[in-house]
């Protein structure tokens, strides 16, 4: 096997020497700066440290990769305006990114009508995956490496009311598509189960007083709070229950991950649960190596959005490997490639064995992702058992 | 019981956050009838100097609460400076033509320029400001509060008191009352009633920065938080009267109680609602406010 690689790079070095070939161009996009910028960054991070150790390796098919890099500020005009810049005068040959779900749905049909594959690797809204879903379009471009909010609400019901025996949960959501879109996740996975929460409570981003949420929630004899928000507001409601004196646990969709919530809760936000498919431990060989390399390559202890850099990581080797063999850079023969992908790609989140087929495009599915725990201001594994010997893998699911 | 009390005590300390912003707006229009539509940016960026002067002096190994008060000079000094400059580019040049739109994009233009130049200085994330007292709650007959809360109605009287101190006690308050009452005449009896309009938006952002480093530590500290706070108050200044310095002090409590007490007793997705219904109520019922006296434009 190893062999086999050198001899493939020997070749790769060898037929660039010859030709120079040109660069393959890839778009990344995704916020910056700004509200979600943790996850944008780390992703980008994630992304260019994947994209020099491939440039280094000699590149995809003896052509180095380089990346054109838009900052959509999480405005969904300006994903739409960045997008049709990739595909008409930067003619990108696949695109990465999209943190928010609003961006995505709104930008990614221009890369569909020009058949350009996107790799979604970190929104999360259930629809984007399937906004072009064959029968009603010819074929999908549209590809994901993060955990959707079906499987991460999910995952949030199973916690709290089969490991945790809650009996009596309150969602708080915020008012934005994000939230409402995930208190409805939310709501039928507690269905499944025979729950009803207590109550479902909604709040704007920029509010800074949960009183009257919390109130309702405690009176209505809540036992644990289930979110769907961003960081600050989630902040506000750890502050807000400590203020009120009253502690229940918080389980919530990932984003009780991001920085803005670790460090504005502070010690309030301890304990905070949330699906990950990576948390920031060396669990196998493959993290051990990411988490150093992207450690040294961009002098941080705490990765701001580990899960973000996994991800993003994962999706440009998924993509090389799609490149590869199509042989070339046309839009369907990679989409084909993807779909049908013959090599097995280590990533940091998994292992993927043919991630893709024609009929599905979720490279995650709900046995991947693991619950992680706020402690002492990083994310911990909530249950370090998870993570143990041959479970520190985990692989999709054949369906 | 007890949750009723509790609710009162949280709507009367987010009331009091509208109530000292609408108070800036008051400032203005008393002396010049005009707003500085940008308050709630020169509040974020009071904000934000105050959080980056604060984050300086803990730096050179000062305690919170000492640095918290060291940092209130400069605070103050650059929200005068802030309003200065929105008063001579924006408003000076609408009040000599007697134009009678031309303040209102002037200042909302400004805002927006204050509010890029805040993204670019101190980035787009929301950011923790240190607290200057314990941020454990207090509990009184089972009702809970926390210190900076006390402090920020404490704070938010003691600045209007002052305020009005001034306008009562001294020659140069007696001009700003003077030119409230009647800018020509009291233009005629000699007082500068230009720099007293200066001096009022001086004031006027002064109060704001104030506002911003008082709330900062309950709310977080960030390019937008001047966006909502700016639009609630002026939605204060409107009911309780835009004449009246008592009036929006009242207008806020109404406002913020309101909002709670809706959040829980009917539904928190429609905890905005009565607030805006109570506006439109007071504009068509009583247009100058609860408070704000009837003024009858001679034609």
């Amino acid at each position: 096997m190893k062999i086999k690689l050198l001899a493939t790079v020997a070749a790769v070095v060898m037929s660039g020497a010859a030709f120079a070939a040109d660069p393959i161009k890839l778009g990344l996009t995704g916020p910056f700066t700004g509200g979600s910028s943790s996850m944008g960054v780390s992703m980008r991070d994630g992304v260019k440290l994947a994209v020099d150790e491939i440039n280094k390796a000699g590149g995809v098919l003896g052509r180095q990769i380089v990346l054109v890099e838009r900052d959509d500020e999480a405005k969904n005009e300006l994903g739409v305006q960045i997008s049709q810049e990739l595909v008409n005068k930067e003619n990108v040959v696949a695109s990465l990114g999209f943190i928010n779900t609003g961006v995505a749905l709104a930008s990614q049909r221009f890369f569909q009508e020009a058949e350009i594959p996107v790799m979604n690797n970190v929104a999360t809204g259930s629809v984007i995956s399937k906004q072009f879903s064959p029968p009603d379009h010819k074929a999908n471009y549209i590809f994901r490496t993060s955990a959707n909010d079906i499987i991460q609400s999910g995952m949030i019901a199973e916690e709290a009311v089969k490991r945790q025996g809650f009996k009596k949960p309150a969602i708080l959501a915020d008012s934005t598509n994000y939230g409402q879109l995930g208190r409805t996740d939310l709501t039928a996975a507690l269905a499944k189960l025979n729950v009803t929460p207590v109550v479902a409570e909604k709040f704007n981003i920029g509010d800074t007083d949960m009183t009257a949420q919390l109130l309702r929630a405690k009176e209505a004899g809540a036992d644990v709070i289930l979110t769907y928000a961003i960081g600050p507001e989630l902040a506000q409601i750890a502050n807000g229950m400590a203020k009120l004196g009253w502690k229940v646990p918080m389980i919530g969709s990932w984003t009780l991950s991001m920085a803005s919530f670790i460090d504005t809760a502070g010690p309030n936000g301890d304990g905070a649960m949330m699906p990950q498919t990576f948390i920031q431990v060396p669990s196998t060989p493959k993290r051990k190596a990411f988490i150093e390399a992207y450690q040294k390559a961009y002098n941080v202890d705490r990765i701001p959005s580990p899960v973000s850099a996994a991800q993003g990581y994962d999706s440009v080797y998924l993509l090389a490997a799609a490149i590869k063999q199509a042989g070339g850079t046309d839009g369907r023969k990679i989409r084909e490639a993807l779909e049908n992908l013959n090599e097995k790609v280590e990533g940091v989140v998994t292992v993927y064995d043919k991630p893709f087929s024609a009929t599905d495009h979720e490279a995650i599915t709900d046995n991947i992702p693991v619950f992680g725990l706020v402690k002492g201001g990083r994310v911990v594994p909530a249950h370090p058992e998870d993570l143990e010997g041959d479970k520190a893998l985990r692989v999709k699911k054949k369906s | 019981m007890s949750i009723f009390m509790q609710l009162i005590v949280s709507g009367i300390s987010v009331g009091m956050i509208y109530g000292v912003i609408a108070f800036g707006y008051q400032l203005t229009f008393a002396t010049s009838k005009t707003l500085n539509f940008g308050q709630g940016e020169a509040l974020m960026i009071g904000a934000l100097v105050g959080l980056t002067t604060i984050n300086v002096l803990i730096g050179q190994s000062l305690g919170t609460f000492t640095a918290y008060f060291l940092m209130l000079p400069v605070v103050l000094a650059f929200g005068a400076l802030q309003g200065t400059v929105v008063e001579w580019l924006g408003v000076r040049q609408a009040i000599k033509t007697k134009s009678e739109a031309g303040w209102i994009m002037a200042t909302i233009a400004l805002g927006i320029i204050f509010k890029n130049v805040a993204e670019n200085v101190w980035g787009r994330d929301a950011l923790k400001f240190p607290s200057p007292l314990p941020e454990a709650s207090l509990s009184f007959w089972g009702i809970r509060i926390q210190p900076m809360e006390i402090a920020i109605v404490i704070g938010a009287l003691g600045m209007m008191l002052a305020v009005e101190f001034f306008n009562r006690r001294t020659i140069q308050g007696k001009a700003v009352v003077a030119t409230a009452s009647d800018r020509d005449a009291a233009g005629l009896m000699g007082i500068n009633t230009s720099r007293v309009i200066t001096f009022s938006y001086a004031l006027s952002s002064m109060t704001a920065a104030f506002a911003g480093v008082l709330v900062a530590p309950v709310t977080l500290t960030g390019a937008t938080m001047g966006a909502v706070l700016g639009l609630k108050a002026f939605a204060v200044a409107i009911i309780g009267g835009l004449s009246s310095g008592l009036g929006v002090v009242v207008g806020g409590l109404i406002l913020g109680i309101t909002e709670t007490m809706t959040g829980y007793y009917v539904s928190t997705g429609y905890k905005d609602v009565p607030g805006l219904v109570l506006l439109l109520l007071v504009l068509s019922l009583r247009p100058s406010g609860l408070f704000g006296k009837t003024t009858i434009k001679k034609v």
